[in-house]
């Protein structure tokens, strides 16, 4: 089902959460609300749901306006980051609630419940923890269970409000791998919040970037992190180094060293170079920046070095282990530091 | 000691030692000494003074009485606490803690103060006398509220008040937004969450104020005698019973009626904490 969201705003008090939000969600997309905490992100899950009012605007779901529809109506599924599973009850329980408290009318029977509840197990592949109680599951398993309980009730739309968040690291990566295979299986439109950039990328066909109640880009990870929109959409998307300059004619002059900027004006700017993409050389080439290593980081595959350069101490450049290793690189070397690819900002403020 | 457990925290025998002499000395000697007092009665002797008929009454206007304040509380306490944890209104602390009040009153004077109250030609009673506009849908008797059994109700209900209260407040209050979130996102109507999914957390602490609530009403006195009336088979309590067999300085019979009540209560508070435990098990707390 798509979902439309139209001029939606909400205030919390003098707090700006939302300020006039578009976005169109294709039918069986699976779509990443990314930004950092704060931004509006839940509130705007939260407004989709019914959980909360907005104080402006429409939510339409395939066309047709819910915006003052209950969430008990909405026929949406919920995924808290705390889980919010029933203690009191079993796993099979939890699961089966929403088909139990059903009007009589439509409720199943009690063996059409509970061949339903066992085959959602089954596609959370927990099918053996049915008579436990949600004490006795580690986090991974009840957030399971708690997606198998939203999807008992046959939504149109599951809405996941940070839901590896409270992870450790690990069951968080089974997990979201785990939930795209899912979302491939089932096809149901699908919303996520996140604040882990790598969490959106991976998982989401289409991500938006929120920031302080704006939207600030919507499209495919690629898009998002090969052209980002903004500074703030760059910076948020991964690590980042800034070198702040004034471009002239084409170039923007960082220390002994310069900066291609073709395409900027004339103006102060902002350069944004990821750490990645900057190579490390013992030879002095016309443009290269000008520095000395000051620390080197192994962080497993990757190494980290900080080299200060004039004017810009503590410049990150990221080579991966057999680049390090190949090219020996000790502290207090001067080396020089050529970009392979920048983003030029202008006229920051 | 074989019932110790490896934990980080010293002190387990001493600290258990503490609280063995501790409860011995506060609780089990006093009540040993009850039932010393009482032995020195032939066994025809004890069961003559325990099941007079007079006496017999009693047990079942204390218990009576006690078990129905503490479901009135059961019912009023949840709502009460309901409203003092959900809503936020004018003058709420003031309501927080007026509740309290029934425990820091003299329970003398919180009886006279009911019995003036309730009296047929009291604030509230002359609404419900023969003749008044309440008391007319009661028959042409009216409802007499005070010097009956319904007195003696009354009064416990009130002294027996804050028990519920206090203890599912704190509970309520602690039960996560998200799990009525979940459970409306689910479709759950009002009535569903409430009876489904918060009544089960509250549930023990619902039966802990309620044992507590039964528990002080079986033994209070005070605020009881002034607006029960204390007539004999009607409205005696049984520690009225006890203290107008001290007055004729009949202590014997006094403790034989005290050890009556005293074994009554423990297997009453016995049963209640049995069903708390079975209800935490449910809950999947212990396992």
């Amino acid at each position: 089902m798509s979902i439309d969201i139209r001029n939606i705003s909400k205030r919390f008090g003098n707090f700006v959460a939302l300020d006039n939000i578009n976005l169109d969600i294709a039918s069986g997309e699976l779509l990443a609300l990314l930004g950092p905490s704060g931004c509006g992100k839940t509130t705007l899950l939260r407004i989709i749901a019914g959980l909360e009012t907005a104080d402006a605007g429409q939510i339409l779901f395939h066309g047709e306006d819910t915006t003052d529809k209950h969430v008990s109506e909405r026929q949406v599924g919920f995924v808290f980051q705390h889980y919010a599973l029933f203690r009191h009850m079993t796993v099979f329980e939890n699961v089966a609630f929403g088909l139990r408290v059903r009007p009589k009318e439509t409720r199943p029977s009690e063996t059409e419940i509970k061949r339903k509840v066992h085959e959602l197990l089954e596609l959370v592949q927990l099918d053996w923890l049915a008579d436990r109680h949600p004490a006795q599951l580690s986090g991974g398993q009840r957030q399971r269970i708690a997606l198998a309980r939203a999807l008992a009730v046959e939504p149109k739309v599951l809405l996941l409000d940070e839901p590896f968040g409270a992870l450790d690291t690990k069951v968080r990566k089974e997990l979201r791998r785990w939930l795209r295979r899912l979302h491939d299986e089932v096809h149901l439109t699908s919303i996520f919040v996140t604040h882990d950039q790598e969490e959106a990328l991976e998982v989401a066909d289409r991500v938006v970037v929120l920031n302080k109640g704006h939207i600030e880009q919507v499209g495919t990870p690629e898009e998002v992190y090969d052209t980002p929109a903004s500074p703030f959409v760059y910076q948020f998307l991964g690590d980042v180094n800034l070198f702040h300059s004034r471009v002239h004619a084409g170039w923007a002059e960082v220390g002994k060293g310069r900066i291609a900027a073709p395409e900027a004006p004339d103006a102060p700017a902002v350069i944004y170079v990821r750490p990645h993409e900057i190579d490390l050389s013992r030879v002095a080439s016309g443009d290269a920046l000008h520095g000395e290593i000051s620390h080197i980081r192994i962080l497993g595959a990757t190494i980290r070095l900080e080299v200060d350069v004039e004017g810009h101490d503590g410049v990150e450049v990221e080579l991966s282990r057999e680049r390090y290793q190949d090219g020996g690189w000790q502290v207090g070397e001067t080396v020089f530091l050529t970009p392979r690819t920048v983003q030029v900002y202008s006229n920051p403020q | 000691m074989a019932f110790k457990q490896a934990s980080v925290l010293p002190g387990f025998n001493l600290s258990f030692g503490y609280t063995i002499f501790y409860m011995s000395l506060i609780v089990l000697l006093p009540l040993t000494a009850l039932v010393v007092k009482t032995s020195s009665l032939e066994w025809g002797q004890f069961w003559a003074i325990v099941s007079e008929e007079r006496v017999v009454a009693t047990y079942k206007v204390t218990f009576g009485a006690s078990l129905l304040a503490a479901i009135i509380n059961l019912f009023t306490g949840l709502l009460v606490a309901w409203v003092l944890v959900r809503y936020s209104f004018p003058g709420k602390r003031l309501i927080d803690a007026l509740v309290d009040l029934p425990f820091a009153l003299p329970t003398a004077v919180a009886g006279i103060a009911l019995a003036t109250i309730y009296a047929p030609n009291g604030w509230i009673g002359q609404w419900f006398a023969p003749g008044s506009v309440l008391g007319g849908l009661f028959g042409s008797e009216g409802l007499s509220l005070a010097f009956n059994p319904t007195g003696i109700v009354i009064a416990l209900t009130f002294v027996t008040l804050p028990f519920v209260v206090r203890t599912v407040q704190p509970v309520l209050a602690d039960i996560e937004q998200e799990l009525e979130e979940a459970a409306s996102s689910l479709g759950a109507n009002r009535w569903q969450i409430f009876r489904l999914v918060i009544l089960p957390i509250l549930w023990p602490a619902l039966l802990t104020g309620f044992s507590l609530a039964f528990a002080r009403a079986i033994g209070e006195y005070g605020s009881v005698i002034f607006i029960a009336g204390n007539m004999p088979f009607k409205s005696e309590i049984t520690p009225l019973m006890i203290i107008s067999k001290l007055e004729q300085y009949d202590y014997v019979g006094a403790t034989a009626i005290a050890v009556v009540m005293l074994g009554v209560s423990f297997l009453l508070l016995l049963a209640i904490n049995g069903l708390q435990w079975w209800s935490a098990r449910r809950l999947g707390r212990r396992n």
